[in-house]
């Protein structure tokens, strides 16, 4: 729908269960052959529905309610924050040089992909200075999906690895690194 | 802007006020219908032979023509199976030549608590004998009937699935197939041949269809009406203008309490006559109230075959689950909102199909564009 190289916003009709998650890593096709554009759900908004407004308060039969969460697909606008690129060779942490391509299909990153990305933390200077977009909550939440990607016994170290990094970038706010830190351990 | 609302200001001013003078004339032409309606309530068996060489009459049947049937009592578990379909008509201008028919069905069971079945099947068509039928593009007229014959099919389909025998089938509009007339040698037989092969096969499945008309326009009463102020003489209807035109039927039944029916009657339609009665599929139709009670009126047009029409609890069945499937919403049939919902192809959609359509022919080795019309058209009105 929008596209910027900070980040890009895509319109797309989705059964509930599969509604993007805060925070999930996902990815897009760049301009140019072969290049991938990684970036950071940090916004989940479901459009106004009148087909459903319609039945609030009417209390539907029990198969409208069920044909509603099963079948129906919801109108949603998942907003991204551009964190990375790749060229088919290796991953960088920056902006890309160009928006995706209109009309292209976002793709949730699969757990390879995610433990790849995350490997190093370049990455959390580009989200902790962006305007517009909850930063600390964001960071958290894929933080905490990046830990999940991991086998069991490599969590811990993850965690405390980023929580390390987060110290050395934001010493000068202790206040923000100590909310940050405790929404990371939640 | 370009459309320049400044300019038409008068002239909408003026469209309200005959609109307001029109609903009083509207007004007095529903007393003087609903006079005749009642006069000649019992008429229905000696203006038959009549109505049925006037143009475009209602054709009575043996229920009188004023009758009111209130709602049925209806069983705790029935179906209703509906479909709806769009399509991408094929496009000269595009990037490459194809059409596209997307059919959405849902299937109800009332009763049940379960999820509705919901489902999209989209087809598509790009070989020359999809696009071309006797050397005519299929487009238009052509493609709306492979359109509706894909509809009916998914019902059939559906109806053969189904292991309860009360199950509705219902179409988004009418039971008579449209073909044009002047399509070269058997090939408009052969189309409604094949339409009315799906009502046998609805039939054989022990289902029943209705065809649901909302917000109907059509005047077959209304002329049947005039027909027997005039007792029944066909040629001075032809010849006399009807005090009654351009009423629509449902003007003249937005009396029928919730729920309710009218009489039934027999579509005056050439192809009703001339395909349908030969094959045990003539057409009957009814008008309805869908509504509850406390609610304004609501009229829709429903249509049955003469299989349904003929058969007391086959009727009931078409008119309780209409009138169900409207209360979900309201007024209108919740599958077949969701039905067309599930068909509904959007410009977003068409835009990215229309780039994978780009992307294949760039696979295959060729390098396709709109053509120059298209192209200007998209850039000037992307704002």
């Amino acid at each position: 729908m929008r596209a910027s190289t900070r980040g890009f916003a895509i319109g797309c009709v989705v059964m509930q269960p599969e509604i993007p998650a805060f925070g999930s890593l996902v990815r897009a096709e760049g301009q140019a052959s072969g290049e991938t554009i990684y970036g950071l759900i940090y916004d989940v908004r479901v459009e106004d529905d009148p087909f459903v407004r319609q039945f609030i308060g009417a209390n539907p039969p029990e198969e409208v309610v069920r044909d509603q969460r099963e079948n129906r697909q919801v109108p949603i606008e998942v907003s991204v924050l551009a964190v990375g690129c790749g060229d088919g060779e290796g991953v960088r942490h920056c902006l890309p040089a160009q928006p995706p391509v209109t009309l292209d299909w976002l793709y949730q990153c699969s757990g390879e992909e995610i433990r790849d990305f995350t490997r190093r933390f370049d990455y959390f200077r580009l989200v902790l200075e962006s305007r517009d977009v909850p930063t600390d909550e964001l960071l958290a939440a894929s933080l905490r999906a990046a830990a999940a990607a991991r086998p069991e016994n490599e969590r811990q170290r993850f965690l405390v690895d980023a929580g390390r990094e987060l110290v050395r970038l934001l010493a000068g706010d202790p206040t923000r690194l100590e909310g940050l830190l405790r929404r990371l351990h939640t | 802007m370009t459309l320049e609302l400044s300019q038409l200001s008068e002239d909408v001013r003026t469209m309200g006020e005959v609109i307001a003078k029109r609903r009083q004339t509207t007004i007095d032409l529903v007393k003087l219908a609903r006079q005749w309606l009642e006069d000649h309530a019992d008429d229905g068996a000696p203006l038959r032979r009549a109505a049925r060489s006037a143009r475009k009459t209602a054709i009575p049947t043996e229920e009188p023509l004023d009758v009111v049937w209130p709602l049925p009592r209806m069983p705790e578990h029935f179906t209703v199976a509906a479909a709806d379909g769009s399509q991408i008509q094929p496009d000269r201008h595009g990037a490459a030549l194809y059409h596209l028919i997307n059919v959405g069905s849902l299937v109800y069971r009332h009763g049940s608590g379960e999820a509705p079945q919901a489902k999209s099947e989209a087809t598509l068509g790009y070989t020359d004998d999809d696009l071309y039928e006797h050397g005519m593009p299929v487009a238009g007229n052509l493609l709306d009937v492979r359109r509706d014959l894909a509809e009916l099919t998914c019902l059939a389909d559906a109806c053969a699935g189904e292991q309860l025998d009360r199950t509705v089938a219902l179409v988004d509009g009418s039971i008579i197939l449209w073909v044009l007339k002047d399509l070269p040698g058997d090939a408009r037989r052969t189309k409604i041949g094949a339409y009315l092969d799906q009502l046998d096969r609805i039939r054989r499945a022990g289902s029943v269809v209705g065809g649901f008309i909302s917000r109907p326009g059509y005047d077959e009463v209304n002329r049947l009406l005039c027909l027997a102020s005039l007792n029944g003489e066909t040629k001075k209807a032809e010849e006399q203008p009807n005090p009654l035109e351009h009423l629509p039927d449902r003007a003249i039944f937005a009396t029928l309490p919730p729920g309710a029916r009218s009489a039934l009657f027999v579509s005056a339609k050439e192809t009703n006559r001339d395909f349908h009665a030969p094959r045990g599929h003539e057409v009957h139709f009814f008008y309805l109230n869908v509504v509850e009670e406390g609610q304004q009126p609501v009229i829709a047009r429903v249509e049955v075959p003469a299989w349904v029409a003929r058969d007391t609890e086959r009727l009931d069945l078409v008119h309780g689950a209409v009138v169900a499937q409207a209360r979900i919403t309201g007024d209108y049939p919740y599958a077949l909102a969701r039905a067309d919902e599930l068909a509904y192809v959007s410009s977003r959609e068409r835009a990215a199909f229309e780039e994978m359509v780009v992307t294949a022919l760039l696979r295959a080795g060729i390098r396709s564009a709109p053509s120059p019309k298209a192209h200007y058209k998209r850039l000037t009105r992307m704002r």
